[in-house]
C-alpha cells in the first residue's frame, strides 16, 4: 500500500489547523482519499460535495497530472506519488 | 461595560471591541478569505462562528477565546443523491440546550450536543410546499429564528422568498403564517408560501407579537403569525433587511432601502428608521450617519442590539462601513474601519 504525500492549499488552514502537507496511504486514488478524510474528517465537506465528488471549483492532481482527466479514482497509486489539492481560480 | 461585535464580512471575521462603546477597537481577520455568514455566543461561553467559501463550502467553528478555534469534525450536512447543496449557514441560534442552523439551500439543523452532531429538521427540510420554495435574490436560505420562552413546544422560521412558518408541536410539523402577507412569488398549488420575508424582530415579553421586515413592507403580528398587517406609517420607502428590537426600551431599528431593484439608501442617505411605540409609527434617527453619498446595502444578519440600558445597536454596510449607537439611535457613531461587505453582526456584553 503506497504512502503518498497530500499537499493541501493553504485556505484550508481553518480546517486542518495550518497542516499543509499530510500522508495517507491507499492502493487506488480513492483510498488515499478514503484514508485522507479518515485521518482529518474535516476536510470532507470543504474537497468534495454531497454525492462524493470533487467539489466543482476544486482541482486535484495526482503526480501532477489533474485527476478529472482520469477515468476515475481507480487510478492505482504508488509510494512516493504526490497528491495536490487547490482550488481553481480564473479571470480578475 | 465592553461590548463585543463579531464582524462576518465577505473575506474574514472581525473583533470590534469597546470598554465605554465610543472607542473601538477592530483585531483581525480571523478565518481570513473565508466569509462569516454568523456568529452566536454559547450559553457555555464559547463562541461559534459559521463560515463559508465559494470553493471550499461551509463549516462551523468554536473558540473558547475567540482566538483560537477549532472546526466542527460534523457539521450541518444534507446527504447526497440530490440536488439539494449546503452552501452556506445564514443563522445560528440557542435555545434551552439545542443549538439551530438555518442554512442555504433552506433548511433547518439541529444539535442537542453542542455542535459534535447534527440533526436535519425534516419536517420542515422535507415539507409538502418544498417543491414550490424558489431562490430569491439572496438565494434560498432558511436565516431567521425566534423561539417562545413560555412554550417549548412553539418556534418560528423565516426563509427568504418563501415566508415564515410556525411549528407549535416541537418541531414534528410545520405551517406557513403569512397571512395578510402579500406573496412575491404566488405558488398556483401551494398556498400560503412565497413570501419574502428579510428579518424578523420579537417582543422580549410578549413572543407572539412579532416584527417583520418584508420584501413588500413592514408587517408585525399580535397572535404569533397567525396574521400580519403593515406598519409603515412615517417609513418613506419599505423595502429593507435587517430589524432589531432593543430588549429594555422595546424600541425597534430597520434600514429602509429604495426598493427593489435598487437596495441603496434613498438618495445616498444612510438612515436607520426607529419605532418606540411597537410600530405604530417610524422616525429617522440618523443623527452622525452620513448624510448623503451613501449607497451601501445593509444586509440581513448585519445589525444587532447589545441589550444594555440603554441599548446598543450596531449595524453595517456591503461597503464596509460600521456604525453604532450606544443612545438608542439618538447619535451614531462611525467606527473608523473599512472592512470588506460586511454580512453578519452580532453583539455580546462582557
Amino acid at each position: 500500500m503506497g504512502a503518498v504525500t497530500v499537499t493541501l492549499p493553504s485556505l484550508l488552514d481553518p480546517a486542518t489547523g495550518g497542516v499543509r502537507e499530510m500522508a495517507a496511504s491507499g492502493e487506488t486514488l480513492r483510498e488515499v482519499f478514503a484514508d485522507l478524510l479518515a485521518r482529518e474528517p474535516r476536510l470532507k465537506p470543504h474537497l468534495f460535495n454531497e454525492d462524493g465528488e470533487l467539489r466543482r471549483h476544486v482541482l486535484c492532481f495526482h503526480n501532477g497530472t489533474n485527476t478529472r482527466w482520469l477515468d476515475g479514482w481507480d487510478e492505482a497509486v504508488a509510494e512516493g506519488d504526490t497528491v495536490l489539492f487547490m482550488q481553481a481560480v480564473s479571470g480578475g | 461595560m465592553s461590548v463585543r461585535l463579531m464582524v462576518g464580512t465577505g473575506k474574514g471575521g472581525f473583533w470590534v471591541t469597546s470598554d465605554d462603546r465610543r472607542a473601538w477597537k477592530v483585531a483581525g481577520p480571523f478565518f481570513k478569505g473565508w466569509k462569516v455568514t454568523a456568529g452566536l455566543r454559547l450559553s457555555d461561553g464559547r463562541f461559534m462562528a459559521a463560515v463559508a467559501s465559494d470553493i471550499y463550502g461551509p463549516a462551523v467553528h468554536v473558540s473558547a477565546d475567540g482566538e483560537k478555534w477549532e472546526q466542527l469534525s460534523s457539521g450541518p450536512a444534507y446527504a447526497g443523491g440530490g440536488e439539494r447543496r449546503l452552501r452556506e449557514i445564514w443563522t445560528l441560534r440557542e435555545n434551552r440546550g439545542v443549538i439551530y442552523a438555518g442554512v442555504q439551500d433552506a433548511g433547518l439543523f439541529t444539535s442537542s450536543d453542542g455542535g459534535a452532531s447534527w440533526e436535519p429538521v425534516s419536517a420542515l427540510n422535507e415539507h409538502a410546499s418544498r417543491e414550490a420554495w424558489m431562490p430569491g435574490a439572496g438565494g434560498l436560505c432558511c436565516h431567521a429564528l425566534l423561539f417562545d420562552d413560555t412554550n417549548p413546544e412553539r418556534m418560528w422560521c423565516g426563509i427568504s422568498a418563501v415566508g415564515v412558518f410556525r411549528t407549535d408541536d416541537g418541531g414534528a410539523t410545520w405551517t406557513p403564517r403569512n397571512q395578510g402577507v402579500p406573496a412575491a412569488l404566488e405558488d398556483k398549488r401551494h398556498k400560503g408560501i412565497g413570501t419574502c420575508v428579510h428579518g424578523l424582530a420579537q417582543d422580549p415579553d410578549e413572543p407572539d407579537r412579532i416584527f417583520r421586515q418584508d420584501h413588500l413592507g413592514m408587517f408585525r403580528s399580535g397572535d404569533g403569525a397567525e396574521s400580519w398587517e403593515r406598519n409603515e406609517e412615517g417609513l418613506e420607502v419599505v423595502f429593507g433587511f435587517p430589524i432589531v428590537i432593543d430588549r429594555a426600551s422595546k424600541y425597534l431599528f430597520a434600514v429602509p432601502l429604495e426598493a427593489d431593484q435598487y437596495r441603496v439608501p434613498l438618495g445616498g442617505a444612510l438612515q436607520v428608521y426607529r419605532s418606540t411605540d411597537a410600530g405604530d409609527s417610524w422616525h429617522s434617527a440618523s443623527a452622525g450617519l452620513p448624510a448623503a453619498d451613501a449607497y451601501g446595502t445593509v444586509l440581513r444578519g448585519a445589525m444587532a442590539v447589545d441589550n444594555l440600558d440603554p441599548g446598543g445597536v450596531y449595524f453595517g454596510t456591503t461597503s464596509g462601513t460600521l456604525h453604532a449607537t450606544a443612545d438608542l439611535g439618538e447619535s451614531w457613531t462611525n467606527i473608523p474601519a473599512i472592512l470588506p461587505r460586511i454580512l453578519h453582526v452580532s453583539a455580546w456584553v462582557g
